[in-house]
């Protein structure tokens, strides 16, 4: 049995590094390998050596290192197959059980391709900083988690010593005549970072443009770029870093807004993909100030419009003055609130996302929008294993009528269904229209070297549907007895829900949901009263404001009260990701609360507090004095 | 922040170590501090040590924070053990009083400024407080939720019914129908934090052998379950802290704790499984949870075959009947 490989051409001269921006798909020699009887693959290596006449700005030359003893790799093989051959597989190509529903996919060591390192690009990672940091912290924005506190530094430094020995078969570290380490000098350049600042931020914005950051990552960075026919070297689909979400940065190191990262990432390029290293044509000043811009581009407190990368100094002045996001240190993500304020608007709602009453002073900053934290809907068929949304911005504002909310979400795509579908809006069992989840898989190779049956390699080829947005809430909350819900997803029988949906096509609907597997009521006379406000897709993102009325038809429809906790749920889909039906992001249980206004009586019961606390002292002093005469006298 | 791991999660017993750990370091300071005739007035350090409990620890130091309300009862609790400590003797209540007293008096300057200062400030105070507390505040509810509530005497699966008090694991008896003590925790031995197989070239302990049958082999048939299906919530490491554990509320259950699987009989985990999150009775809150039910997607042996990877990864027993 003979099977073809993809190989990868693993290091880069200077010029193929400048090549590689455009590049979407390398395309390589492979040769023909055999299949031992044992089950081991024979990778077959094609790869020149990195040739840098002299160390690119900031890099020095470093020494490889030394080979493991073999108790050590001994050590780490029982690490490894406990805890990694499950997404990593038997023989470290990626392949584990795990693989196929993952995207993006577990790593391939054999190559010795490794994306976060402080090494020049092409070449190999330090072991005992790159891989252990990423062993220790994980890479988010994929499964692999952080391994910290689960094993002991030894044991993470032991299954280094297994993966790095024996599942990287194509180089070594002990390869003298190949290999070279340039490394990235980090700490000493940090020490003279240039600080962040209004002018560093404003030129970074300018380099991004300049060194063409932005055909990949989009005018705004949200990915949206050249984004969706990107591939690694392995011709898995990969998608270009959505920088406004520095926390799914994979070299984030569970601290998202460290600027550090970004600059080395920036430096030494991610091996594997497109994501070429910057370190020969920037100098290490403009380096700093493109890290700064990216990072002050990650959500913070306050929604700056960057509009479409356009920075200007006012612009550059309010990104610098925002502050981060609090990040949740059980999950590495923005802290959520599950409670959605609503506050009163004065007079008409807002029209578009510009109108100032978004960004009230009444609102703390940063307090206005939530952040709704999305995962793929993984209950019912068809699952959604990959959710491309992982959340939205969620902002509401009421007058006497009417209560509207603003959604915001980053979607590389924008996707708008072509031609007719086959099943009407309401329906939700789309099983026999074809509509089937990701079979587990099996990690077969096809001739070409690809997993075709992976949810990796598919992410480019499906139908493309409408994206979407809904919004679930009770209808007769009022007479939930608590703490009982309509269910999450689309509500039961007893508890039947209010749902609001949107499809890019531009339709806007209410139905009334009574069970996940149940279609959809329309309610037609609802639907006439939801208000589509706005709904553009604009440099990666979608903003979506929808408003209702406040009181609608108590029996059939969520009749909102002030002061009232009303639980929501939200759905999205990405009509690119296949998203349609059941397979979607779903959210957890969050409240929306119209505020009311500060009660009257606040005023008076503060004042009766106050001057009850008056009496008291009177009393307490009186009662000491006359204790004292009492002394005094006796 | 990696330098100062914070008390995550539900971790009562580190909790009470450390504030013991905290007291006791109060009470050496305070003996040394006396011997060296510098003693602090129990006054100021009870005032201390209270603050220390509840503004500084009980409210930075634990992740996530505790509810206000609840701290407000920690607090209270906290204050009475303070006034039992400061009024063991007549001798010490006096000690106690004395600079409020002092201050009632006013016999010098600094008290009659302070008297008068404090007069007017702590009605000022309090009626600031009650009327920020009266501002309409929409904090997160708190909704008790019964983690493993009672099961049912019956569980149907695929047709088929199971008595949760005599159904068996199928892969872990023997051909007389015993449990198999074999088929235990034995092979996954704790060494330092992580709890790993006992020896990765025996087709016993090793379920990725090529020669690995019987138990060990259906340990890895559950796993690749668990790494097809589980993973993204309950987590790489079993510990509840998958890829979508931060977007969904309930929290995905950390099997590697003392208090899920390791204290459950595998027909419980088994129902739980096969009837998911829409299962539970109400005190469970079948509403909310995400947990599928994974008679929908897995077949009777497929469920009982991850229930025993689970516990083979953890390395926990699981509790039978006897």
């Amino acid at each position: 049995m003979n099977i073809e490989l993809i190989n990868t051409v693993n290091s880069a001269t200077t010029r193929e590094l400048m090549n590689r921006q455009q590049m979407t798909q390398h395309k390589h020699q492979g040769f023909t390998a055999s299949l031992i009887a044992a089950g081991v693959f024979m990778v077959g290596m094609v790869f020149s050596s990195p040739v840098l006449a002299q160390d690119a700005e900031g890099f020095i030359t470093g020494k490889l290192p030394s080979p493991f003893p073999a108790e050590q790799v001994e050590a780490g093989k029982r690490v490894y197959f406990t805890k990694c051959v499950w997404c990593h597989g038997v023989n470290g190509s990626g392949d584990g059980p795990g693989a196929d529903r993952l995207w993006p996919r577990p790593r391939n060591f054999n190559a010795g391709t490794f994306k976060i390192r402080h090494t020049a690009s092409g070449e190999l990672p330090l072991i005992d900083v790159d891989l252990l940091q990423t062993v220790t912290h994980g890479l988010p924005g994929s499964a692999m988690p952080s391994w910290e506190g689960i094993l002991s530094e030894d044991q993470r430094r032991d299954v280094l010593a297994f993966v790095t020995t024996e599942l990287v078969k194509d180089r070594s570290w002990q390869d003298d005549e190949f290999e070279e380490l340039h490394i990235l000098e980090l700490e000493k350049l940090a020490a003279g970072a240039v600080a962040p600042s209004a002018e560093s931020i404003k030129r970074g914005s300018e380099l991004v443009v300049e060194n063409k950051c932005i055909e990949c990552h989009g005018l705004e960075g949200r990915g949206d770029g050249n984004a969706f026919n990107l591939k690694d070297d392995w011709g898995f689909s990969i998608q270009p870093a959505d920088w406004h979400k520095c926390w799914n940065f994979r070299g984030s190191r569970q601290d998202a807004y460290n600027v550090k990262n970004i600059f080395r990432t920036f430096s030494t390029g991610i091996n594997g993909t497109p994501m070429p290293s910057f370190a020969d044509n920037t100098t290490v000043e403009d380096r700093w100030h493109i890290a700064n811009y990216v990072n002050h581009l990650c959500e913070r407190d306050a929604d700056v419009d960057i509009a479409g990368g356009n920075v200007t100094d006012e612009i550059a002045a309010n990104l610098f003055a925002a502050k981060p996001r609090g990040i949740d240190p059980l999950t590495d993500k923005p802290k959520v609130n599950f409670v959605i304020p609503s506050k009163f608007a004065e007079g008409e709602l807002p029209k578009d996302e510009h109108d100032p009453r978004w960004y009230d002073e009444r609102w703390d900053k940063g307090e206005g929008r939530r952040i709704v934290a999305i995962g793929g809907q993984i209950t019912h068929k068809p699952r959604n294993f990959v959710n491309r949304i992982d959340d939205i911005w969620v902002q509401s504002l009421y007058n006497e009528t009417h209560v509207t909310m603003m959604f915001r979400w980053d979607d590389r795509t924008k996707s708008v269904q072509e031609g007719e579908v086959d099943w009407d809006p309401y329906e939700v069992n789309l099983k026999d229209y074809g509509i089937v989840e990701q079979e587990p898989g099996g990690s077969k190779f096809d001739d070409d070297g690809m997993h075709p049956d992976s949810i990796a390699a598919k992410q480019t080829s499906y139908q493309v549907f409408n994206d979407g947005l809904a919004f679930q809430m009770p209808i007769k909350f009022q007479e939930l007895p608590a703490p009982r819900k309509p269910r999450y997803f689309w509500g039961d029988e007893g508890f039947p829900v209010d749902i609001a949906k949107w499809t890019a096509d531009g339709n806007l609907m209410a139905y009334e949901g009574t069970g996940w597997d149940k279609d959809l009521e329309d309610r037609d006379d609802f639907t006439e009263k939801l208000n589509l406000v706005k709904a553009e897709w604009k440099d990666g993102r979608w903003t979506v404001i929808i408003s209702r009325p406040i009181k609608a038809d108590y029996e059939a429809d969520t009749y909102i009260e002030l002061g009232k906790y009303i639980p929501i749920n939200f759905f999205v889909w990405d009509g690119h990701n296949g998203d349609v039906g059941r397979k979607m992001g779903v959210s957890a249980f969050y409240y929306l609360v119209l505020e009311p206004p500060v009660p009257a009586e606040a005023k008076w019961y503060a004042g009766l507090a106050a001057i009850g606390l008056v009496i008291v002292e009177g009393w307490v002093l009186t009662r000491r004095s006359n204790r004292r005469k009492e002394q005094g006298n006796s | 922040m990696t330098w100062l791991k914070l008390v995550e999660g539900y971790m009562p017993m580190q909790m009470i170590t450390e504030l013991a750990v905290c007291i006791l370091f109060f009470s050496i300071c305070n003996y040394l501090l006396k011997k060296a005739g510098i003693g602090v007035p129990k006054f100021w350090a009870g005032i201390l040590v209270w603050c220390f409990i509840n503004l500084f620890y009980l409210k930075y130091r634990i992740y996530p924070p505790i509810p206000f309300s609840v701290r407000a009862i920690y607090g209270t609790v906290s204050a009475c053990g303070i006034f039992m400590w400061v009024s063991g003797s007549q001798e010490e209540w006096l000690e106690f009083k004395r600079p409020i007293i002092s201050v009632l008096d006013a016999n010098n300057a600094f008290t009659k400024v302070l008297r008068t200062a404090l007069l007017l400030l702590l009605p000022l105070g309090l009626g600031a407080f009650a009327y920020s507390s009266l501002l309409p505040s929409f904090d997160e509810p708190i909704e008790l939720r019964t983690v493993h509530p009672a099961p049912p005497a019956t569980t149907k699966v695929h047709g088929k019914t199971y008595v949760l008090q005599t159904a068996q694991q199928p892969y872990r008896i023997d051909t007389e129908g015993k449990y198999d003590p074999a088929y235990s925790n034995a092979h996954i031995v704790d060494q330092s934090m992580g709890r790993l197989m006992k020896d990765v070239n025996s087709s016993e302990d090793n379920p990725w052998d090529p020669n690995a049958k019987g138990y060990i082999k259906h340990v890895r048939e559950g796993g690749e379950i668990f790494f097809q299906n589980c993973h993204f919530c309950h987590g790489d490491n079993l510990n509840g802290r998958g890829l979508w554990a931060f977007a969904f509320n309930p929290i995905p259950a950390n099997f590697t704790d003392a208090g899920t699987i390791a204290q459950l009989q595998e027909t419980f985990v088994f129902w739980r499984v096969a009837k998911g999150g829409i299962g539970l009775p109400g005190e469970g809150f079948p509403w909310a949870s995400v947990m599928p039910p994974w008679e929908q997607h897995l077949t009777v042996d497929e469920i009982w075959k991850v229930i025993m990877f689970e516990y083979w990864h953890t390395g926990y027993y699981p509790r039978t009947w006897d």
